[in-house]
């Protein structure tokens, strides 16, 4: 909603039609003489190489899941392998003109992809620079198993490293290029610019857009091509991903050095997607280039072109590439190529025809390629039938090396524990100057804020005013303030960050303090907000994402659930997910504006989950998770975003300081019960503090828990030896919420010490309804009490005004609600 | 890799040992060097250790089990191991071992038939005890299932033990029964309010009182084991094997009690101040024995052993009961080695080291309870010795002086069984003679 931009409802409601230019269709044109000239007759016929390597590999795994044997050595691999054999022009004629500095992310059929990216790369890097690569790769684990000493040139070497790395890493090996824990469909290997490959389909496009992102923010040099199939146009993030890469504001806002993110949606359209057809049966684009033409005036740039013929791939992407670093993408190619082997091996394609296979198989790209050569005069039969040899002589011992536990050990289960999160403080990913529109002290907040009470109660212990109060909110600004001008690659996004200042005031003055490529607003696109946020971190940048409301995780459900939280991990600890993703929790709103959604991610392996509830605690802890490399889901309540700093005396400290990591606060001392809370339920649970004094005579320990995960035990199990009672409190829904997780770990913790079982209070398992109605929705303090009366230790005098008996948990969980 | 902890073997003599508690239980954890289990050979107990840090993994012998040396008794090792190799063939299996000390939240666990319908299990009211009750209660020495709960659906909760006073079922019974006040604090062991705290009536009243209560009121079993057993079985063996009867008399004391307060008054570096009048006595007693070989003997059934040496068995009180360390080639000492040696073997009963071998092999016993003063009494033989001395307290007796008057002498006196199988009265009561004798001028017995 920049001001600069006005709407105007006369050009908006003029007569007029839109038009498109024509989409161009496979029209390269073969030309020996001019390929030649062009590319030399060597790398011509290192191309055929090394797609008769490619097929050589696959055609390997191919016979491992089918027969269990390969060129007379059994082997059992019980994983995955999604073969692409039929699109090896397809990923050789991309590589061609792609330097390391290009990156390409792929799919779960990516083998082929990795193999023509490392092998082009090998053909291009010179042999120091390769020695040091694989010298350093895991203090040369990887080199060591295959450095045997028959290599006459560094290159030849580097093939086999790459060739047994990946297989060792299909095969779990401790030696392959993720250690194993990657496998067939995650390997990848960054020095060659082989980018992490994704197994939900289209899962890598917008994950492709933030590592362009990082490469256009940072100023770093190449492309990245996200290799998706033409199946993948049917996902939401996808379009996700184009439109955060087409968005209009990097020519329109952004300083005029920016222009587009370098990166190329690439469709390695095989025609199916699992059993379904596309052009025929699931989609209706005819032509998937066409889907460019909806996207903005340049079409994408889009083309279809002939992926058989690798010279048509290596054409249509040195073009594209030139438009991306232009600064013009972002680019869609529709590569037109055929999926010869099933689905998996498992896949009896019983849903096409034996016609259609014998006909694309009579087409096959690598048998015409070096027939291409042959008639050309560039090889003769002899040279391809000893290349031929050549490939199954390495992939045979790439297998035999791979298969052999001596060399080549099984990963270690423990080490997946430990590369869990990467638990790294970075002040900053570079070391440039951060990028600034004003100097800190000069913005108006942070001067406004010189003059607020950053403790509530004055000297004589009467409260500040709301509009003296330094906020919750303030917490957010001035976190967010030092890590921006602290660490460069910093950015921040979401869809009403800049200008509005975020939907609840945390960013205002931010607007002021930042230029646009360091904090912006995205479309309504959650997924790829996530998505790109990934791509971001994993390419080397610190980010802030927004979500706005908690319950909008659901559209981002991919990006948090399989991509930020797995990806440290599945590399073996090779990437890190500097990234925070910041969701308020509303209320007053309704059913889909007001849910705590805590046990969402607590449930997810490799995301830290936080939720602070003091003004102290939202500094603390966003300063805490801006320092870090993990990913983190920070939890912030709506109700909370007003309040003053209620528990340090000494005030909100106006430096930087962190909160200690998973450990829980204690806000009031006691001896007779503990309530631990989550999030803003630590204001009812004060209240609740005061009334289980005046009218019971009893001492409430209160812990304000902010961490979710990781979380440290000790302080609870402490004070639960000491009062024997406990309630857990948040506003999540009481059925599978986080608490219950926590319960059961207290319950074996201090068995022999509690007086009664721990219980949870939670809201009710319904919709949350209209804010008139929000208090028989969301826990009360009244409820706590009444669950202590019910389950823990009746309470003399006490009337309840809420079932928390043993019928009524039976009753709710029989009926589900 | 299992480890086996075998019995060990105390002492060369030792064939076995009772096992006389353990404390642990299968499946506990153990460090090297933790106590397992309490044993006993037939004189004296020890605690036997863990040989290796783990999980106990069988025990295969209860409580009360006599198991020979060098067997195993115990496997410890990595939960889930298997150890039915290491099982010995005599195992007890008709009975679960008895294992340690149960606390009351620590019961073994009972495996139970499965419930058979799973509202039977929750439908059921009573909430029992919450843990954190059950802890205090044992804590209080207190039975919470007997209290009334508080807690939701009445379960016992914390507040309830903690209100609950320490009351024996009892009294609490008399009191429910008549009305009685229960007064804040009784007189029972750690203020546990007792029956007899209650008694707030008249004298005139005890009578009825008295018949209205429990009879006999508490009472606690003590097992009969260790080394109670031990001395039950030899001491009623002895009485019912033997013919033994025995002879008293009394000595005077002057010239043992004037040595005694000499030693006492010796110079430091003399080393005798130690010698006390037991090791006198002693003394004269190895001294006399030399003369008489027939009650320095054992008695056999077929056949009587008469011993050159003298191995002097002397009675120890030690808190686990009676124990007669001996004094090996008594005869070979001089008073200061036999008072040195006494002691060491006595306080090494007291603190539970004796050497078991130490423990037997005497030829007569000495056994004196002067000191809490008994003026005559029956020792019991140690069989198959054929005496055993029993030394009385020193008091006054009236002696004829030359002038025809009475003189007050001190005197202690003696107590002599012997087994009349194997000696006649007459020797037996020269012995006492000679030892009269050897007490009233100590200081030639000592220069003879």
């Amino acid at each position: 909603m920049p001001k600069t931009q006005d709407i105007c409802p006369e050009e908006s409601r003029k007569a007029g039609e839109v038009t498109f230019t024509p989409i161009p269709i496979n029209q390269y044109k073969s030309d020996y003489k001019k390929e030649e000239k062009k590319y030399g007759k060597e790398r011509l016929v290192k191309m055929y190489y090394d797609m008769l390597m490619i097929r050589e590999f696959e055609t390997m795994l191919n016979e491992i899941k089918v027969q269990g044997s390969y060129e007379g050595m059994e082997y059992n691999h019980p994983g995955p392998a999604h073969l692409s054999i039929g699109q090896e022009a397809a990923a050789v004629g991309q590589s061609v003109h792609l330097d390391t500095d290009d990156y390409i992310f792929g799919s779960h059929r990516s083998h082929g992809e990795i193999m023509a990216k490392c092998l082009s790369a090998i053909s291009k890097l010179d042999d120091d620079k390769l020695n040091t690569i694989m010298e350093d790769f895991f203090d040369g684990a990887t080199l060591n198993v295959v450095k045997d000493g028959s290599h006459e040139t560094v290159k030849d070497l580097a093939e086999d490293f790459i060739l047994y790395g990946t297989l060792a890493e299909i095969f779990a090996r401790e030696t392959g290029i993720n250690k194993g824990l990657g496998g067939s469909m995650h390997a990848f290997f960054i020095p060659f610019g082989s980018m992490p490959n994704n197994a939900l389909v289209g899962g890598s496009c917008d994950i492709s857009v933030g590592s362009a992102m990082n490469k256009l923010i940072n100023r770093k040099p190449g492309i990245v091509i996200a290799n998706i199939g033409d199946a993948s146009m049917g996902c939401g993030p996808v379009y996700e991903g184009i439109w955060m890469a087409a968005m209009d504001q990097y020519v329109e806002l952004w300083d005029k050095e920016f222009g587009h993110p370098p990166v190329m949606i690439n469709i390695m359209n095989n025609q199916y997607g699992m059993g379904g057809q596309t052009v025929g049966e699931t989609m209706s684009y005819k032509f998937a280039a066409r889907i460019g033409a909806g996207v903005n005036p340049d079409q994408m740039h889009a083309e279809r072109v002939d992926g058989y013929n690798p010279l048509a791939v290596a054409d249509a992407t040195e073009r594209k590439k030139q438009i991306l670093i232009d600064g013009k993408g972002p680019v869609l190619l529709d590569i037109i190529t055929y999926r010869m082997s099933g689905h998996s091996p498992s896949d009896a394609s019983s849903y096409r025809s034996k016609e259609e296979m014998e006909a694309w198989e009579a087409a096959d790209c690598v048998r015409s390629f070096g027939e291409y050569l042959v008639s050309n005069g560039a090889i003769t039969e002899a040279d391809a039938e000893a290349m031929k040899a050549t490939v199954v002589a390495k992939v045979s011992k790439a297998m035999k090396l791979s298969i052999d536990e001596s060399v080549s050990p099984y990963s270690d289960i423990n080490l997946i524990e430990k590369v869990m999160y990467s638990n790294g403080k970075v002040e900053k990913f570079d070391d440039r100057e951060p990028e600034l529109l004003e100097k800190l002290e000069d913005n108006a907040r942070v001067k406004k804020l010189k003059r607020k009470q950053r403790y509530a109660y004055d000297a004589d212990g009467k409260p500040y005013k709301a509009n003296q109060l330094y906020t919750y909110r303030d917490g957010i600004f001035e976190a967010m303030a030092h890590r921006f001008t602290t660490d460069p690659t910093m950015i921040a996004y979401g869809e009403e960050n800049r200008d509005w200042g975020g939907a609840f005031a945390c960013y205002n003055g931010l607007t002021e303090l930042l230029p646009y490529h360091r904090l912006f607003n995205s479309p309504i696109s959650e997924g790829a907000i996530v998505g790109t946020a990934c791509g971001y971190a994993l390419s080397g940048g610190r980010v802030c994402a927004e979500l706005m409301y908690c319950d909008f995780m659901g559209r981002a459900g991919d990006e948090i659930f399989n991509q930020i939280s797995k990806w440290q991990s599945m590399s073996a600890g090779i990437l890190k997910m500097p990234l925070v993703l910041r969701v308020s929790v509303g209320n007053k709103y309704g059913a889909q504006h007001s849910q705590d959604w805590t046990a969402m991610v607590n449930h997810i392996p490799g995301l830290k989950v936080y939720y602070p509830a003091t003004t102290n605690d939202a500094k603390g802890m966003l300063n805490l998770a801006l320092a870090g490399t993990d990913p983190v889901i920070f939890f912030e309540s709506q109700k909370t975003y007003g309040v003053g700093e209620l528990f340090e005396k000494g005030g909100v400290p106006e430096g930087y300081f962190e909160t200690e990591e998973g450990e829980p606060a204690v806000r009031t001392q006691g001896k007779d019960l503990t309530l631990v809370t989550l999030g803003p339920v630590l204001y009812s649970g004060m209240k609740v503090v005061d009334e289980m004094k005046e009218k019971y005579g009893m001492d409430v320990e209160l812990i304000d828990l902010r961490f979710v995960n990781p979380l440290n035990y000790d302080k609870i199990v402490e004070s639960v030896k000491k009062t024997g009672r406990i309630v857990l409190a948040s506003d999540s829904v009481e059925r599978g919420s986080c608490l219950h997780n926590i319960a059961a770990n207290i319950t074996n913790l201090c068995f022999d010490y509690l007086d009664a079982p721990p219980v949870v209070i939670g809201a009710k398992n319904w919709i949350s309804p209209a804010a008139e109605m929000e208090t028989d929705y969301f826990p009360q303090g009244s409820w706590i009490i009444d669950a202590v009366h019910e389950r823990i230790v009746p309470l003399p005098g006490h009337v309840v005004e809420h079932n928390y008996t043993n019928g009524e948990m039976q009753r709710i969980a029989r009926l589900g609600v | 890799m299992a480890t086996e902890v075998l019995m060990p073997r105390q002492g060369q003599s030792v064939e076995s040992c009772i096992i006389i508690e353990w404390s642990v239980n299968e499946g506990d954890v153990v460090t090297a060097g933790q106590a397992l289990c309490e044993v006993e050979t037939d004189k004296a107990t020890f605690e036997v250790e863990a040989t290796a840090a783990g999980t106990v993994l069988g025990i295969f012998y209860p409580a009360d089990s006599d198991v020979e040396v060098l067997k195993p008794i115990a496997v410890i090792g990595e939960p889930g191991e298997d150890i039915s190799a290491l099982r010995p063939a005599d195992e007890s299996s008709d009975e679960k071992p008895e294992t340690g000390k149960v606390k009351p939240e620590e019961k073994p666990v009972v495996q139970e038939a499965p419930v058979s319908s799973f509202t039977s299990q929750v439908s059921n009211s009573s909430a029992g005890v919450s843990p954190r009750a059950k802890n205090l209660a044992a804590e209080k020495n207190l039975d919470p299932t007997t209290l009334a709960g508080t807690g939701p659906n009445g379960r016992v909760i914390e507040r309830d033990v903690a209100a609950a006073q320490a009351v024996t079922p009892a009294a609490a019974a008399k009191a429910a029964a008549e009305g009685l006040t229960i007064p804040a604090e009784g007189s029972g062991m750690g203020g546990r309010v007792v029956a007899a705290d209650l008694m707030s009536v008249a004298p005139e009243a005890v009578g009825e009182v008295v018949a209205s209560m429990d009879f006999p009121g508490n009472a606690t079993e003590i097992p009969v084991k260790g080394v109670r057993k031990v001395v039950a079985g030899r001491m009623m063996a002895s009485l019912q094997n033997t013919a033994q009867l025995t002879l008293n008399t009394s000595a005077d004391a002057r010239s043992i009690l004037g040595y005694r307060s000499k030693c006492k008054n010796a110079p430091e570096e003399a080393g005798v101040g130690g010698i006390s009048i037991n090791d006198v006595v002693l003394y004269a007693t190895v001294k006399t024995l030399g003369e008489f070989s027939e009650l320095n003997a054992h008695m056999l059934g077929t056949k009587i052993v008469e011993f050159d040496n003298v191995h002097l068995g002397f009675a120890v009180d030690t808190p686990r009961g009676l124990m007669v360390p001996v004094i090996r080639y008594a005869n070979l000492m001089t008073l200061k080695q036999l008072s040195a040696e006494a002691k060491r073997l006595a306080m090494a009963c007291i603190e539970g080291t004796i050497d078991p071998d130490a423990l037997s092999g005497g030829t007569f016993t000495v056994t004196n309870l002067g000191a809490m003063g008994i003026e005559s009494f029956t020792p019991v033989l140690n069989a198959p010795e054929v005496g055993i001395l029993g030394v009385c307290n020193i008091q006054p007796k009236s002696v004829m002086n030359k002038d025809g008057g009475a003189d007050f002498v001190p005197h202690m006196g003696l107590s002599l069984t012997f087994d009349h199988a194997a000696a006649d009265g007459a020797p037996a009561a020269r012995f006492l003679a000679s030892m009269r004798i050897k007490l009233a001028a100590f200081e030639l017995t000592l220069a003879g």
